[in-house]
């Protein structure tokens, strides 16, 4: 048990550090030098020398990524270059707005998800089993933006009960925070639940043909009294695997869903960052979204571990 | 104890078991043998209510007072685990792989009534009663700990703890090492109480049963005592069967029964064995009767009295 999590902690960490090199390797050769951008076409060498001076951009490529990573991980983020302002708070701030989006989203998907794919599996003989895979088979075909668009158009421009965007910190107005973040949650759940449902009735079926299901009703239990006690803990393993990844998924799509919404995180202040050539703020935003994939992985495999006592014994 | 009349299971329109009829007595212990395909198995989970979906069983059967074919599931859960009890083939995946095994067999106890404390002491006691090694530990064990061979004996002590009238095992030292058969085989025989016992294998059901039906094309063919039927089959697939499974002298031809197991439905009408049986005649498209008192045989050209 202990060496799992102590191997899924290294690779953690192992993977984190390779993925600072990769993202610093790959902001640093992209063409446009700071200092340059920062003064403009009329600058004069001198004067760009001297702001990479004071940016260290004139110093080598390994002390420069090393000054970085050893910043990101005391949680010294660095100036941006553009703005003059730390970068370490604003990514602060946005990474909570984006968090509770991706979670909210998450938790839709769930709340749809493992009740209409245990009853498509449950009634997979018959009619209305086929009409939610038939569902989900169309939700999986539409982006969370176009359900995000759609889901304007319904409820904020024709039914005109919740707004079409923005956001209230819920410390100001807790029902208008409520309210602002609804058809967001509602673009990346429905969307990310239809897909999901497809795993979950897949998953219980499998389990609905197991051996063990068959002997928890041989000791006298009906159907729906086995699959509840033997078969949903077991066919949550795979569902789990799917959810990590489409955690990921999530963390993609709210940079979408938030420019469609006008929601002040993480993908917003990303596609500013680009917007206005401030490579420093790009670069760390990226990081930091990878670091939420690999702690997501991270999450998955200790949940694992806490559902399957096969694994507990295993490397 | 248990007596069946007429069962017959079908699926939709074809009929997998016909008009089975048996016995057994209180504390008798009797096998069900045949090839693959030959309804044994199907037989059994329709007396345990258990038939896989979109397949149905007419006729009657009952053990003591109780029906167990044609009764609500409703009715037939209770029944399940507590008046009769199934062990299956595959030990390997028939125990919860995330549930540790004292939950398990304590599992089938509370769900008939008994308080969990008490349901828990017994699981130990039950566990020591199949005679595995320090029961405590193997409670709280999870069932990857286990071998094949203990996980069996973890199912017996699931399918004994409510003390059943009867036990029903389809196949259950198939798949263990042949090491560990044997001494499963002596503890299914020392602790069941009444025993359907479902095998291919001839040999091991001479040693555990003391009467045999020989099933063929979802129907009973053959029946009687062990020492009789193995002795002295009337049934030509009988007969068959055991030529095939006798040791052989080195360098003869093993016996075989010509052509296979048709698919279910496919079956000859008449005597179902009639498209293998050397002996068929045009009698043999009607159907024979399973006739005789205690050794019964539905055959039209049986084997002489040896």
């Amino acid at each position: 048990m202990i060496l799992y999590l102590l191997r899924r902690l290294a690779v953690f960490v192992l993977s984190t550090a390779v993925a600072g090199v990769l993202v610093f390797a790959f902001m640093a050769v992209l063409p446009g030098d700071p200092a340059e951008v920062a003064l403009g076409v009329n600058a004069t060498p001198e004067a760009v020398a001297a702001l990479r001076e004071q940016f260290g951009t004139d110093r080598p490529a390994i002390t420069q990524f090393f000054d970085w990573f050893g910043g990101l991980v005391t949680g010294d983020f660095g100036t941006s270059y553009v703005t003059s302002s730390p970068i370490g708070p604003q990514i602060g701030d946005r990474l909570g707005v984006t968090a509770v989006l991706v979670l909210g989203g998450m938790l839709i998907a769930l709340i749809i998800a493992v009740p209409a794919g245990t009853f498509a599996a449950v009634h997979h003989r018959n009619p209305l089993g086929a009409v939610i895979s038939a569902f989900s088979q169309v939700g999986i075909a539409v982006p969370a933006f176009l359900a995000g668009i759609l889901l304007v158009f319904v409820f904020a421009v024709q039914a005109q009960v919740l707004p079409s965007g923005g956001y209230v910190p819920i410390a100001d107005d807790p029902v208008e925070w409520l309210r602002g973040l609804l058809l967001p949650w509602l673009s990346l759940g429905l969307v990310q639940g239809a897909v999901l449902t497809r795993y979950v009735r897949s998953a219980v079926l499998d389990v609905m043909r197991e051996d063990y299901l068959r002997t928890a009703r041989a000791k006298g239990r009906g159907r729906m009294g086995a699959l509840w006690r033997h078969g949903l803990r077991n066919a949550s393993i795979p569902v789990i695997t799917v959810l990590g990844l489409q955690l990921a998924t999530l963390l993609i799509g709210a940079v979408v869903v938030e420019r469609v919404f006008v929601i002040p995180g993480l993908g917003d202040l990303l596609l500013n960052g680009v917007a206005g050539r401030d490579l420093l703020l790009v670069q760390c935003v990226v990081m930091v979204l990878v670091v939420a994939v690999l702690l997501i992985n991270l999450l998955v495999d200790l949940a694992y571990a806490a559902l399957d006592p096969r694994l507990r014994g295993a490397r | 104890m248990l007596s069946v009349e007429g069962l017959t299971v079908r699926a939709g329109s074809v009929e997998l078991v016909r008009d089975v009829s048996f016995e057994i007595g209180p504390g008798e212990r009797v096998g069900l043998i045949g090839e693959s395909g030959s309804g044994k198995s199907l037989t059994a989970l329709s007396l345990m209510g258990l038939l896989p979906e979109g397949v149905t069983a007419a006729g009657a059967a009952r053990l003591g007072e109780r029906d167990l074919v044609g009764v609500p599931e409703r009715r037939l859960k209770a029944l399940r685990g507590q008046d009769v009890s199934m062990v299956f083939q595959e030990p390997m995946t028939a125990l919860n792989p995330l549930m540790r095994v004292g939950a398990q067999v304590t599992e089938v106890m509370t769900l008939h009534g008994r308080p969990a404390g008490q349901a828990r002491a017994r699981a130990v006691e039950l566990l020591g009663r199949v005679r595995l090694p320090q029961p405590e530990q193997v409670a709280r064990a999870y069932p990857h700990q286990l071998s094949g061979g203990q996980r069996q004996r973890v199912m017996l002590a699931i399918a004994l703890a409510n003390e059943p009238g009867l036990l029903i095992c389809d196949e259950p030292t198939t798949a263990l090492d042949v090491t560990v058969q044997k001494q499963m085989l002596d503890l299914i025989a020392e602790v069941a109480p009444a025993l359907l016992f479902i095998t291919h294998d001839l040999a091991v059901v001479a040693s555990v049963c003391e009467r045999v039906l020989v099933m063929y094309g979802g129907r009973v063919v053959e029946s009687g005592p062990i020492r009789e039927v193995f002795g002295n089959p009337r049934h030509r697939y009988t007969e068959g069967l055991l030529a095939a499974s006798r040791l052989t002298p080195r360098g003869t031809r093993l016996p075989v029964i010509a052509g296979s197991v048709p698919a279910a439905g496919q079956f000859p009408d008449g005597c179902v064995f009639t498209n293998r049986c050397p002996h068929a005649t045009p009698a043999c498209e009607q159907e024979p009767a399973l006739t005789g008192e205690g050794h019964a045989h539905a055959c039209r050209h049986p084997a002489d009295r040896g």
